[in-house]
């Protein structure tokens, strides 16, 4: 498994609960089951889906899933 | 006042598979279009998809809430409910979050995902249906409509002979020719029919949406059941006109490009880009979103003053060359997932993910079990929805 690119966080004051992270990368996102809200299933996800992880970013209609360089966690590790 | 030289809103289509030739000509003028409206009002276009994805974000200098007498509108009908809307389509924050988080999780992708076999099930028999009753049907009475109403019986508990009522409700609402009082009767029956749903589900209840949100929100106090008559009116109407559109539109589009009818039907695979293109193509919700500027703002360098209304058009933005290469095609091919057919910013439609399983399924069922569709009549006897606010068509005669 390769090293994270990226590091992942999600506002859940702002998710709408929509659900297209959960669609594209039911890897890293998920809802919760008691309100639909966004739930992050894995903070350094694998490089290889960094362009599912983008595609979410760009698809959240309530701009809730930020993407940070990983390469500070990873030098940490 | 409007200057005598702007034009009246809304425009009527040339060719009823492309919005008003008006769009691309206001995109290429620049961001935003003043208009006149009916009521000799002065409101603005915005035509591309940036600032639309700006402003629908942006909840401080703009406001979604219908109850303001600046929210602007396309017929006088259309004034009288949304003066009425109490559900949280048409609120701002804080409250909009508040009510569409109690209903979120009844439309989370796991819960849609696990409908997919029900859909399934009642394409097939609406298609069993169609080929009992033998060509020529009319596919939007026997599948387009009943299609989405099956479903919305089986998630929110709504009898499914109740329906041609919900549809001539949603109708109503979404004419541009009803009367202000026929519209503003059919939006209180509606809430009032719930109403009553909501009270016989509590007596009764049963595996549906109804029922769960009785015993989750209204019992718990988070919801009254009044409020939860407003926003179930939303719930049918929503589930209903928008998805039966997309079935009618999507349906004609597959049979005037026999490409890719046939691409789809060799690669069923492909019908998530499929749909996701068909999605942006027909842009079914004609004027809405819209929003009132709650202060003086520029947008895309043009002064826009405090009060005054702005349509999203987001059919514009789905042919937005800035985004879409050759946006007039349909292809298959291209990735169009970032249409704003569903809106943007915390009020996009809460049913997406249903609506993108309920036309996958349909589309994939339809090809598969009816290989040799195709128009009954020439094109010109298609009679479009020029006189609705979501477009589509209002027959569909077909053969196989």
């Amino acid at each position: 498994m390769s090293t994270a690119r990226f590091k992942v966080s999600v506002d859940t004051h702002r998710c709408v609960g929509a659900g297209h992270c959960v669609r594209i990368v039911p890897e890293v996102f998920d809802q919760r089951e008691s309100d639909g809200i966004v739930l992050l299933l894995e903070e350094l996800p694998p490089a290889e889906l960094t362009p599912y992880l983008e595609k979410a970013v760009r698809l959240c209609p309530a701009r809730a899933i930020e993407l940070q360089d990983a390469a500070d966690d990873n030098a940490a590790i | 006042m409007t200057p005598p030289d702007c034009p009246v809103f809304p425009f009527r289509r040339e060719d009823p598979l492309s919005p008003p030739p008006q769009y691309a000509l206001a995109r290429a003028d620049g961001a935003v279009c003043p208009v006149s409206l009916w009521n000799g009002k002065r409101a603005w276009l915005v035509t591309r998809q940036a600032e639309i994805r700006e402003l629908l974000s942006d909840d401080k200098r703009f406001s979604g809430a219908m109850a303001d007498p600046n929210f602007p509108t396309v017929t006088a009908a259309r004034v009288a409910v949304d003066k009425n809307e109490r559900a949280f389509v048409g609120m701002d924050n804080p409250e909009h979050d508040r009510y569409r988080r109690l209903f979120t999780r009844e439309f989370s992708v796991r819960r849609m995902q696990a409908l997919k076999p029900k859909i399934a099930a009642i394409a097939e028999s609406l298609i069993d249906e169609m080929e009992r009753a033998g060509p020529p049907v009319d596919l939007v009475a026997m599948l387009a409509v009943k299609f989405p109403s099956l479903v919305m019986s089986e998630l929110f508990g709504s009898p499914y002979e109740d329906h041609p009522f919900i549809i001539r409700c949603a109708v109503a609402r979404h004419g541009l020719t009803q009367s202000t009082g026929e519209a503003e009767t059919k939006a209180r029956e509606l809430a009032d029919y719930v109403l009553r749903l909501i009270h016989s589900k509590e007596a009764n209840p049963g595996d549906d949406m109804v029922s769960r949100i009785i015993v989750e929100q209204v019992h718990t106090g988070h919801l009254t059941r009044e409020e939860f008559a407003d926003i179930g009116a939303m719930i049918l109407r929503a589930g209903h006109d928008t998805t039966t559109n997309m079935i009618g539109m999507g349906t004609l589009l597959l049979l005037e490009h026999d490409d890719l009818r046939t691409q789809l039907a060799a690669e069923p695979e492909l019908v998530e880009a499929a749909v996701e293109e068909l999605l942006r193509f027909v842009s079914p919700v004609q004027f809405s979103p819209r929003r009132v500027a709650l202060e003086d703002v520029e947008v895309g360098g043009v002064q826009i003053p405090k009060g005054e209304g702005l349509f999203m058009l987001l059919a514009s933005a789905n042919r937005d060359e800035a985004v879409f290469d050759r946006p007039n095609q349909l292809d298959f091919a291209r990735d169009a997932s970032h249409h704003l057919t569903f809106g943007y910013g915390i009020h996009q439609c809460l049913g997406q993910m249903l609506a993108r399983y309920e036309l996958h399924i349909l589309f994939n069922t339809l090809l598969r079990r009816l290989p040799g569709l195709r128009l009954a009549v020439p094109l010109e006897q298609i009679r479009f929805k020029h006189d609705m606010q979501i477009y589509g068509v209002h027959n569909l005669p077909v053969a196989w």
